[in-house]
C-alpha cells in the first residue's frame, strides 16, 4: 500500500509541475466540450420543436451533457496509456522491470492518483453549473457516483494495459489509443445517452462495462434512473476487469519473453 | 567465497525485422515481414563469486549488455540455465529484485519531471525502506558524490554528469548485493569519470557488493575490476585478471603485440580492431 500511495503521489507531483497542462486537462477542455454538447442538444430540441426527447426535457440534457464531459474526461485514459506504450516501445520500462513493483500496479497507482486530483479540481464545475441553471442533479448521490467512476478506472487502466502490451509486438502502436478512446466515447454514452440507442444496442451497451465510464454515473446523479443500474454496473465492470486482466496478463507474459530490453 | 552468479550454456538469440532499401521493398514489407535470427550471446558458462568486481569488456554488439540484461532479469535467455543469488532472474521474484540493481548509463531510470529527492522517496517506498533511513542514505551518498546541492533540482535540468550521479544514488539506495553497471561513465568528462570511479572504489570497500561492470573506458576496468571477462562475437574470449591479460593476448588471442605495447588499453584496442575485421558479433543463426 505504501508503494501505491508513493506512486500516486509521484503522479500528482509530476502533473503539478506543469500547471498550464493540468488546468487545460482538468477544467478548460471539459468545460469547452460541455458547452459544445449543451449547444448541440439545445439546437436538436429547439429544431425539432419539442419539449422533450426520449422522455427527458432540455434541462436533463443540459445536466447530462455537462456532467458527461467531465466524467468522460476523468474516465478516459490518454496520457498514461501513451506513457505505457512509449515505455515498452522505447525501453524505459527497464527501470520498472528490475524493481519489486509491477508495471501494471505502478501505472494503476499513478493513474488513480492523477485522476483523483483531476476529479477534485474539476467536479466543482458541473456541480456549480447545474446548481446555477437549476438543472436536475441529486447531489446526495455524488459520493456513490464518484465510487462508480473510480471503480471504472480500474477497468479503464486494465484495458490500457492490454493496449500497452501491444508495444511488445509492434512499434508505434499509439494509434490504437485514439481508436479505442473514440469507440469508448460512443459506447460509454458520452456522445449520446445510451437510452436513446435503438434496441438491442441499448440493452447491450447499458449492460456493458463501458456504460460505467459515463452513462451510469451521469444518469445516476442527474436522476435519469435509480440505484438498480448502479449495482448492475458494478457487476459488469468487475466482469470487464476479469476479462481484460486475463487478456492483459497473457499478452504481458508472452511479451516479456520476446522483449529485448530495448535501448540499453 | 560463495558463488552468487552461475550460468550453464546460457545463450540468447534475437529476432530482428529486416528490409532492403527502397519504396518497393517498403510496400512488400508492409504485407510480408522478413525476420532473421541473430545469436547475440553464444552458449556461455561462468560463475562469479560474492564480492568480486567483474569487468565485462567487448566491442559494440559483442554481447556484453545482453549478458547483463539476462543476469538482471530484464530479458529471457533463449537457452541454458542461469541462477543469480539462487533465483532465475527472468522470473523477477520480488525477493530477488530487492537484492539487485542495474544502472544503465544510456538510459535514465529516475523520473525526468521530478527532483531526484522525490524519485528517491518513491524508491524508498518500492523497496520498503524506512524513510528517515533512506533520506540519511541518499544525503550521505550525494555528499560523497558531490551533488548534494542538486537533490532538489528537476532531473531534466541537471547536466549529464550530475544526472549520472543521481542515477547511481538511486541504484544504491536499497544496498543491493549485486550491482550491474552498464557504462556508468559514458559521455562524462574526465573529472566526473574520476569522481565516479573513486566513489565506487570507496563504496565497494564499505559494502562489498558483487559488481558486474561494462565500460568502453578501460580506466574504469583497470582501476575497478579484479576480474576481466572479455567478450567477442557473443562468446567469452578471456576470463582472468587484468594484469595477466596482456600476456594472454599475445599468446592465445594471436595479437601482434610489439614489445613496447604493454599497456592494457592499447592491447584491448588492438583486440577490438582485430574483432571488427572479423565482422560483427551478432551472427545470423541458420534456420
Amino acid at each position: 500500500m505504501r508503494r501505491n500511495l508513493a506512486a500516486a503521489r509521484l503522479a500528482v507531483l509530476s502533473q503539478l509541475e506543469y500547471r498550464l497542462n493540468f488546468t487545460i486537462d482538468a477544467v478548460i477542455q471539459p468545460t469547452l466540450s460541455g458547452v459544445i454538447e449543451v449547444t448541440m442538444w439545445s439546437a436538436i430540441i429547439v429544431g425539432m420543436g419539442v419539449d422533450s426527447l426520449g422522455g427527458f426535457t432540455r434541462e436533463y440534457y443540459l445536466a447530462y451533457a455537462i456532467f458527461a464531459t467531465f466524467v468522460g474526461r476523468t474516465t478516459a485514459n490518454w496520457m498514461y496509456e501513451f506513457n505505457m506504450l512509449d515505455e515498452i516501445d522505447t525501453g524505459k520500462v527497464n527501470a520498472l522491470l528490475v524493481r519489486p513493483i509491477s508495471f501494471y500496479e505502478f501505472y494503476l497507482s499513478q493513474f488513480i492518483g492523477y485522476k483523483l486530483t483531476v476529479a477534485l479540481a474539476s467536479f466543482v464545475v458541473p456541480v456549480a453549473i447545474c446548481y446555477w441553471f437549476k438543472a436536475p442533479m441529486l447531489i446526495e448521490r455524488l459520493p456513490l457516483m464518484l465510487a462508480v467512476v473510480f471503480y471504472y478506472l480500474i477497468f479503464a487502466h486494465t484495458l490500457s494495459f492490454c493496449v500497452a502490451c501491444m508495444a511488445f509486438y509492434m512499434n508505434r502502436a499509439n494509434s490504437i489509443t485514439g481508436l479505442k478512446n473514440l469507440a469508448i466515447w460512443v459506447l460509454a454514452g458520452e456522445m449520446i445517452p445510451l437510452d436513446l440507442y435503438p434496441e438491442p444496442a441499448r440493452s447491450i451497451l447499458v449492460h456493458s462495462p463501458f456504460a460505467s465510464g459515463v452513462y451510469v454515473p451521469v444518469g445516476f446523479i442527474t436522476g435519469r434512473f435509480g440505484y438498480e443500474l448502479v449495482w448492475q454496473s458494478l457487476i459488469s465492470v468487475t466482469a470487464g476487469i476479469a476479462v481484460t486482466g486475463f487478456i492483459g496478463s497473457l499478452m504481458w507474459a508472452r511479451g516479456v519473453r520476446s522483449y529485448t530490453g530495448t535501448g540499453a | 567465497m560463495s558463488i552468487v552468479i552461475e550460468t550453464q550454456q546460457l545463450s540468447r538469440v534475437y529476432k530482428t525485422y529486416r528490409r532492403n532499401e527502397g519504396g518497393w521493398n517498403a510496400i512488400k514489407g508492409f504485407f510480408n515481414r522478413q525476420t532473421e535470427l541473430k545469436m547475440a550471446l553464444k552458449p556461455t558458462t561462468l560463475s562469479i563469486e560474492a564480492g568480486q568486481i567483474v569487468g565485462l569488456v567487448g566491442a559494440n554488439g559483442a554481447g556484453k549488455t545482453t549478458l547483463l540484461k539476462i543476469l538482471s532479469g530484464l530479458i529471457y535467455p533463449t537457452a541454458g540455465e542461469v541462477r543469480v543469488l539462487g533465483y532465475k532472474p527472468h522470473e523477477r521474484k520480488a525477493e530477488f529484485l530487492r537484492q539487485i540493481s542495474i544502472l544503465l548509463g544510456q538510459k535514465a531510470q529516475l523520473w525526468w519531471d521530478l527532483p531526484a529527492a522525490d524519485s528517491y522517496n518513491l524508491l524508498a517506498a518500492i523497496y520498503d525502506i524506512d524513510l528517515p533511513r533512506a533520506r540519511k542514505e541518499w544525503q550521505e551518498l550525494a555528499e560523497r558524490l558531490g551533488c548534494a546541492g542538486q537533490l532538489n533540482t528537476q532531473l531534466r535540468r541537471l547536466s549529464l554528469g550530475e544526472r549520472m550521479k543521481m542515477e547511481i544514488i538511486g541504484s544504491l539506495l536499497h544496498r543491493p548485493k549485486i550491482l550491474y553497471l552498464d557504462e556508468p561513465t559514458i559521455g562524462l568528462d574526465v573529472l566526473a569519470q574520476n569522481t565516479i570511479r573513486t566513489f565506487l572504489q570507496e563504496y565497494v570497500k564499505l559494502h562489498q557488493p558483487t559488481i558486474i561492470l561494462t565500460s568502453h573506458y578501460m580506466d574504469d576496468i583497470s582501476q575497478l575490476a579484479d576480474r576481466l571477462l572479455l567478450i567477442g562475437q557473443g562468446e567469452i574470449a578471456y576470463d582472468g585478471t587484468v594484469a595477466n591479460f596482456v600476456h594472454h593476448a599475445e599468446k592465445n588471442l594471436k595479437l601482434d603485440i610489439k614489445s613496447e605495447e604493454t599497456d592494457f588499453e592499447e592491447v584491448i584496442h588492438k583486440y577490438f580492431a582485430q574483432e571488427s575485421g572479423r565482422g560483427t558479433a551478432s551472427r545470423p543463426v541458420p534456420t
